[in-house]
């Protein structure tokens, strides 16, 4: 009995590792199959461009990570892309000289949207789902009437330089694309607040059990609605890279919220709450840009990328769900 | 006159525990049989075995004579056994009629008949002594007509059997009133009536037979001239004492820590009750007689809405959990799994939660090393047994989990400590080390107050009993009082309750 006891127990403990693992796995196993397709995609410089394509998604399933460990979904990230994304086009008008003040009204705008969602879910006892499904198409709306459909107006260099600009001969690195910076200071500051504060755990036990959190003195309500918060701030970050490299399109943010939630899944956080990491979701998001990238090396059509999506969602919620069957 | 129904030796397990050990019951047409027993007493199982809700491990269950044995509660209902719960199960948003007739509406060539529908109700309900129209929604009746188209509904199949458990419990006096007339009609009409009360003045009003069951197991039925109410009351809670229970403190108790006056809420009313360092103050009372309220009010989670309270001398307001904590008030939930534990969270941070809920929201999450080692202190003080506190809570046994959650506790030093239902569910090595640990936090110089539904959990470990009744302190009596007197006094026979209490 005492054998036997002795025998489960380490495997238990390991489960927490196999999640952040095997997004890790996953993604070494992609990159390693794009690298024979491409050997290039070996170079140093090469690898900064792939994680520079990458860190919008990353930045994205950083901040939908929050709103997941809370207990809820945020579905209006992909909308806030868009609203950034259109917003700075119109509202700087191709001045360089407005891009800060544009930029800070871009946070503006999406403190907001996250505050709205959060009061909606806290005040109101709207399901997130529901909330930001109805968020996500107001926002969309509205970035699309402003804009009239036809977007005027163009990114200055300034502005675009955030997503699109390299630095050269940086030492250690070569190149070093000043989205990586950024995408790296967001991972440091979203890795900070969740796993090295007080409020992370507070968000934890929320998404966890949020009747014994209150219990325990847990300010439930500000921790959901900060969660939101930082999901659209992270939503406008990205907002903003996405313009800098692609420029302005009205589909831009379209799918992403999806993309976002996918990849902390694939990260093993837990739907509903109460489990996932920074470093899970930063592995599920790299993950599926590989897969991404694979999928265009391999010259599949547009059409069954989102297919193959679904298919992995599908896939890594089943795995945590018979995860979490076994270990109760 | 043989009875309409016999049920014979039934027994019932669940896991280890004997909900129903070889129970002997019937009922007659045409009478009122009253069972009686604490919460746990099997009353509920007993009636869900007649419901076809369980299958009994042993026994038989005739009706009319005849052995029958129900798969499925639709069964029971079919052979003319009618269940009314105490949470009723209508559609509030459909009609009267709609509710009456549901899952065996009449049919006119594949369509509804709504008229017919509509004049049995009418006529079901006028044999019922009422007028509620067919017409009107659910959701706009009053808790005591809708009891009776739950009634009316149960009367549809022209019940054999029916089953009321503790139908009062939410009504006010003129609606039980009401309600026990109607149960006199029924009785005259030959329905065998099996009645769940904890009232013992109607109890003593409408019964013809009362049987008493503590523990699982019957200790005898009797004719209501022979039974009297102090018997009914020794029957339910006779049992032997365990001697697991923790030496009262030698010192009299200090300064008052706690003190409430004139308080009240939806719920309660009129408390007045002091709390003071190094006493264990026990709250008993039944499952609605506002003792978990008042715990909630305490905490913050329920707030009263009048009256006073004072900590430690000072005013405070307690309207939230978080002020309560702030206020020096620490809280032991009764449901653990809902209200207590973080399940997928480690006994370390379940032990943290309270310190990082407290903490500058982005303080380090340990607030350092530390507390770290304090927490991991206090969980070794608590004797949680656990391979590694860095383990998920949920993987531990609940006694680990209770004493993980006091250890939460012990991390803030409240001044006053509610516990609620601290031992429930747990087993009896762990309820040992709960009890030891109350007290040695009340040597300590802290106030305990401890709701419980465990009687002689309330008389072994309390210094003294407060016992509350329809949301008021009924009475105070002595630790190591009577089980019955406590009895007494929650079931509102004795005490300056009693007046108050319909006769």
């Amino acid at each position: 009995m005492t054998v036997l006891l002795n025998a489960v127990r380490p495997t238990r403990r390991r489960t927490a590792w196999l999640s952040v693992n095997l997004a890790l796995v996953i993604f070494v196993v992609l990159y390693g199959v794009i690298a024979i397709l491409q050997p290039n995609y070996l170079d140093a410089a090469l690898f900064m461009n792939f994680l520079r394509r990458a860190a919008p998604l990353i930045i994205l399933a950083c901040g939908q990570l929050f709103v997941i460990l809370s207990g809820g979904f945020d579905l209006s990230m992909g909308a806030v892309v868009t609203l950034v994304v259109l917003a700075a086009s119109m509202l700087i008008g191709g001045d360089p000289d407005m891009t800060w003040t544009v930029i800070a009204i871009l946070y503006a705008m999406g403190l907001a949207v996250g505050l709205a969602n959060g009061l909606i879910v806290s005040f109101l006892k709207v399901p997130s789902i529901i909330a930001t499904l109805g968020t996500m198409l107001l926002v969309n709306g509205l970035a699309l009437a402003w804009s009239g459909g036809a977007p005027r107006g163009d990114l200055p260099d300034n502005f675009r330089n955030l997503g699109r600009l390299v630095l050269k001969d940086v030492p250690l690195v070569g190149s070093l694309p000043i989205a990586v910076v950024i995408l790296v200071v967001v991972t440091l500051l979203a890795w900070w607040g969740l796993h090295a504060t007080a409020y992370g755990k507070r968000l934890l036990a929320v998404g966890d059990n949020p009747r014994a959190a209150e219990l325990a003195g847990v300010p439930v309500k500000p921790t959901r609605i900060s969660a939101f918060v930082v999901s659209a701030l992270s939503a406008v970050t990205a907002g903003i890279l996405i313009g800098g490299f692609s420029g302005v399109s009205v589909n831009a943010g379209r799918g992403l919220e999806l993309q976002a939630i996918a990849a902390c899944v694939i990260g093993g956080a837990q739907l509903l709450g109460g489990r996932g990491t920074i470093v899970g979701a930063l592995f599920g998001a790299l993950s599926l840009f590989a897969l991404f990238t694979l999928l265009n090396l391999l010259g599949l059509p547009q059409a069954l990328r989102d297919s193959l999506q679904g298919l992995i969602l599908i896939a890594a919620v089943g795995v945590t769900v018979l995860r979490y069957r076994r270990s109760t | 006159m043989s009875p309409v129904l016999e049920m014979r030796s039934i027994s019932k397990a669940f896991t280890a525990v004997k909900a129903l050990d070889q129970v002997d019951f019937d009922c007659r047409a045409g009478e009122v049989h009253v069972i009686c027993g604490e919460n746990g007493a099997g009353k509920s199982t007993l009636m869900k075995v007649l419901g076809g809700s369980y299958r009994p491990d042993e026994g038989e269950i005739r009706l009319d004579g005849a052995p029958v044995r129900f798969q499925h509660p639709r069964e029971a209902r079919a052979a003319g056994i009618s269940i009314v719960h105490q949470e009723l199960s209508l559609l509030p948003f459909r009609s009267v009629a709609e509710n009456i007739f549901t899952g065996m509406e009449p049919t006119r060539w594949g369509l509804l008949d709504r008229r017919q529908m509509d004049e049995r109700a009418r006529a079901l309900l006028q044999r019922l002594g009422s007028s509620i129209p067919t017409g009107a929604q659910v959701a706009d009746l009053s808790i005591a007509e809708q009891q009776l188209v739950e009634i009316a509904k149960a009367m549809l199949l022209d019940a054999k059997v029916l089953v009321m458990d503790e139908p009062t419990a939410a009504l006010d006096d003129r609606d039980a009133h009401a309600l026990l007339r109607l149960i006199s009609r029924m009785k005259a009409e030959g329905v065998a009536i099996i009645y769940i009360s904890h009232r013992m003045p109607e109890v003593m009003a409408i019964a013809d037979r009362i049987t008493v069951l503590k523990d699982g197991r019957l200790v005898w039925t009797r004719d209501r001239q022979d039974a009297t109410v102090n018997a009914i009351v020794t029957a339910m809670v006779g049992r032997e004492l365990q001697d697991f229970y923790p030496a009262r403190a030698a010192t009299e108790p200090g300064q008052s820590v706690l003190q409430i006056r004139g308080a009240g809420n939806r719920h309660l009313r009129d408390i007045d009750m002091v709390a003071r360092a190094g006493e264990i103050v026990g709250i008993a009372g039944l499952e609605d007689s506002g003792k978990g309220a008042l715990a909630q009010a305490l905490f913050g989670d329920q707030p009263f809405t009048q009256g006073e309270v004072e900590i430690g001398g000072k005013p405070v307001v307690l309207h939230s959990p978080r002020q309560a904590i702030a206020a020096g008030v620490g809280y032991l939930p009764g449901d653990r799994k809902r209200e207590g534990i973080v399940p997928r969270q480690s006994v370390r941070d379940n032990a943290l939660l309270t310190l990082q809920a407290m903490a500058a929201v982005l303080s380090l999450p340990n607030a350092g090393v530390r507390s770290v080692a304090e927490a991991d202190r206090n969980l070794r003080t608590m004797d949680v047994r656990a391979g590694d506190f860095g383990q998920e809570i949920a993987t531990l046994s609940g006694g680990n989990q209770q004493k993980a959650i006091i250890a939460r506790w012990l991390m803030q030093n409240p001044d006053l400590f509610v516990f609620v239902e601290p031992t429930r569910g747990i087993d009896v090595a762990a309820k040992a080390a709960i009890y030891e640990t109350m007290r040695a936090l009340a040597n300590e110089g802290r106030a305990i107050v401890m709701i419980s539904s465990d009687l002689p959990e309330i008389v072994g470990v309390s210094d003294r009993i407060l016992v509350m009744h329809q949301g008021r302190i009924a009475g105070e009596l002595p630790g190591g009082a009577e089980e019955g007197a406590v009895m007494q006094l929650a079931l509102g026979v004795t005490g300056n309750a009693a007046e108050r209490e319909m006769v």
